[in-house]
């Protein structure tokens, strides 16, 4: 199986602002990381290549730099990391975005699962995942919490791939969480799937994971290496148009009420406390 | 541990590079540098776990992965709660494959990266969640005879409330205590040599001048009237508490590893 794990690098959690100007996040200079969600993608494509073989490419758009995030992806289990960077990408909305990476997945051939974080923490759309599905004309699941079942297709050699085009005979089973319960969602490959935080824990890349991926090539692709109409991408390709940003009210602190007699109270707040390792 | 007291073998604390490094190569070669050090001094190296909840690389994978030999006795690892099982087993058996013998079993710190033991993990029913004693009680159980286990011991706790874990993680298995950083002297230590006086005990010395951090590290606020004086207060620590093992955290090995050789033979 030839899974595509989509991987972003975004700023430090607490560091990111808005260009008053721009009205986009500055990058320029400020710590990064991986976006979480994507580590929970990663583990997952992994996790499914440990299960049935084949493939996993991590992809991730941005500047040179973001090639850290492909070396995570490696450390962790990822075969080979792409990004694609160039000055056409700059500017680039979620739909854009999502063009640029679907035309990127495209070249890579014979892709039979793209996966990725819920959203990212700097955007936080929850759009590009999505979008892929939609560029590609994919079927999707969204949210998902639990991978299931999961069956290749047919041909599905050493070189990862099922055969023939984008198309695969396989299938999986999910299930995907929402606000009143969750679904299980049987799926044909190719598929897109977006996941949250509760579908795995991602594994700590080993010292000698971090020391091979640092070794590893990373090819760049541009906007010509994969076939992009540059009016698709960039600012132009970008029909999303930020007319004001504001920040989001402080939130209040937590607040929990805890019932019974003081020695179940204590109890409750003990346990409270060591959910959140503060005991 | 006894032997390592009784020979006037320092513990030097070793924090593993962060898994978020930039300069990771530099890293590795400084931590294998201190650890040789260590080690030519006949000194015990004590490699931290994910100290603080910050992501570092383990202290065996160090070993191994930077071909470094330890020294017989010479190495100490802290293992905390925050690893998954087939994590746990593989330190364990790196600890077997290396020799490595101590073990100081801390419940440690958390953070959203690091996953956590679950009871069910290592055979425990009818707790919420695995704490030092749990672990302790695990590597007991599973591997006697195998490691000598040590736990941490917070004298600026509510006393009582110490000494209750204390004799909860002793009976769970373990056979000596490090103390957390005592500045001079503390009654509660006295307190714990007076009540265990066969157990082995060693007491941190905080070897940083920034001694706010210390206040960080204990939970309690910490003051000092003078400036702090680490080497001063590390022979002090051995004038006062003479039948007590040291523990070095936050060590300068440019100013004051080379200070150490006559420290603890003179102890003033």
């Amino acid at each position: 199986m030839k899974i595509v794990v989509c991987v972003k690098q975004v700023p430090g959690t607490t560091e990111a602002r808005i260009d008053p100007e721009t009205k986009r996040i500055v990058r320029e200079g400020i710590a990064v990381a991986t976006n979480p969600f994507d580590t929970y993608a990663v583990e997952e494509a992994v996790k499914i290549k440990e299960k049935v073989g084949g493939e996993v490419i991590a992809l991730s758009m941005g500047p040179p730099r973001a090639e850290a995030v492909l070396r995570e992806a490696i450390s962790v289990g990822a075969d080979r990391g792409v990004l694609l960077s160039d000055r056409a990408f700059g500017g680039s909305d979620t739909w854009a975005t999502s063009y640029a990476l679907a035309m990127a997945i495209r070249k890579l051939g014979n892709v039979d699962l793209v996966i990725c974080g819920k959203q990212a923490i700097d955007g936080d759309t929850a759009q590009v995942g999505p979008g892929i599905a939609a560029q590609l004309g994919w079927v999707q699941a969204t949210c998902v919490m639990e991978v299931s079942e999961v069956e290749a297709g047919a041909v599905d050699g050493a070189n990862g791939g099922s055969a023939g085009g984008d198309g695969s005979a396989g299938r999986m089973v999910v299930r995907r969480m929402h606000e009143d319960g969750h679904d299980v969602c049987e799926l044909p490959l190719p598929a897109v799937l977006t996941v949250v935080k509760d579908i795995n824990q991602p594994r700590i890349p080993t010292l000698r994971g971090r020391l091979s991926a640092g070794k590893r090539e990373i090819p760049v692709w541009g906007a010509a290496d994969i076939g992009a109409d540059t009016a698709l991408v960039g600012l132009s390709g970008s029909p999303t148009r930020v007319v004001k940003t504001s920040p989001p009210p402080a939130r209040e602190g937590a607040r929990l009420v805890l019932d019974g007699t003081a020695r179940e109270s204590a109890r409750a707040l003990l346990h409270e406390l060591r959910l959140r390792s503060l005991a | 541990m006894r032997t390592h007291i009784e020979n006037r073998i320092y513990h030097v604390e070793l924090v593993p590079p962060r898994q978020e490094s930039e300069k990771l190569d530099a890293d590795l070669e400084l931590f294998a540098t201190k650890f040789a050090r260590v080690m030519e001094s006949g000194y015990c190296a004590c490699i931290t776990d994910n100290a603080m909840g910050k992501l570092s690389f383990q202290g065996t994978e160090m070993i191994e992965e930077l071909a470094l030999v330890p020294g017989p006795d010479q190495v100490m690892i802290h293992l905390n709660t925050f690893h998954t099982k087939s994590d746990l087993d593989g330190i364990l058996a790196a600890c077997i494959r290396l020799g490595i013998r101590q073990l100081l079993v801390i419940s440690g710190d958390g953070s959203d990266r690091l996953p956590r033991l679950a009871p069910a993990d290592i055979g425990v029913s009818g707790v919420e969640a695995v704490t030092s004693v749990e672990l302790l009680g695990y590597i007991a159980r599973e591997f006697p005879g195998v490691f000598e286990l040590g736990v941490a011991f917070n004298p600026y706790e509510p006393e009582e409330h110490e000494f209750g874990k204390l004799e909860r993680k002793l009976a769970a298995g373990a056979s000596f205590v490090i103390t957390q950083p005592v500045i001079g002297r503390h009654p509660v230590v006295d307190a714990l040599l007076s009540r265990y006086p066969e157990l082995p005990v060693v007491v941190e010395a905080w070897m940083s001048k920034k001694i706010e951090l210390l206040s960080e590290a204990v939970g309690y606020e910490i003051k000092l009237e003078a400036p702090y004086d680490p080497i001063g207060n590390l022979k002090t620590l051995h004038r006062n508490h003479p039948r007590c093992g040291v523990y070095l955290s936050i060590l300068s090995f440019k100013t004051q590893y080379d200070l150490l050789g006559e420290t603890w033979v003179t102890g003033t």
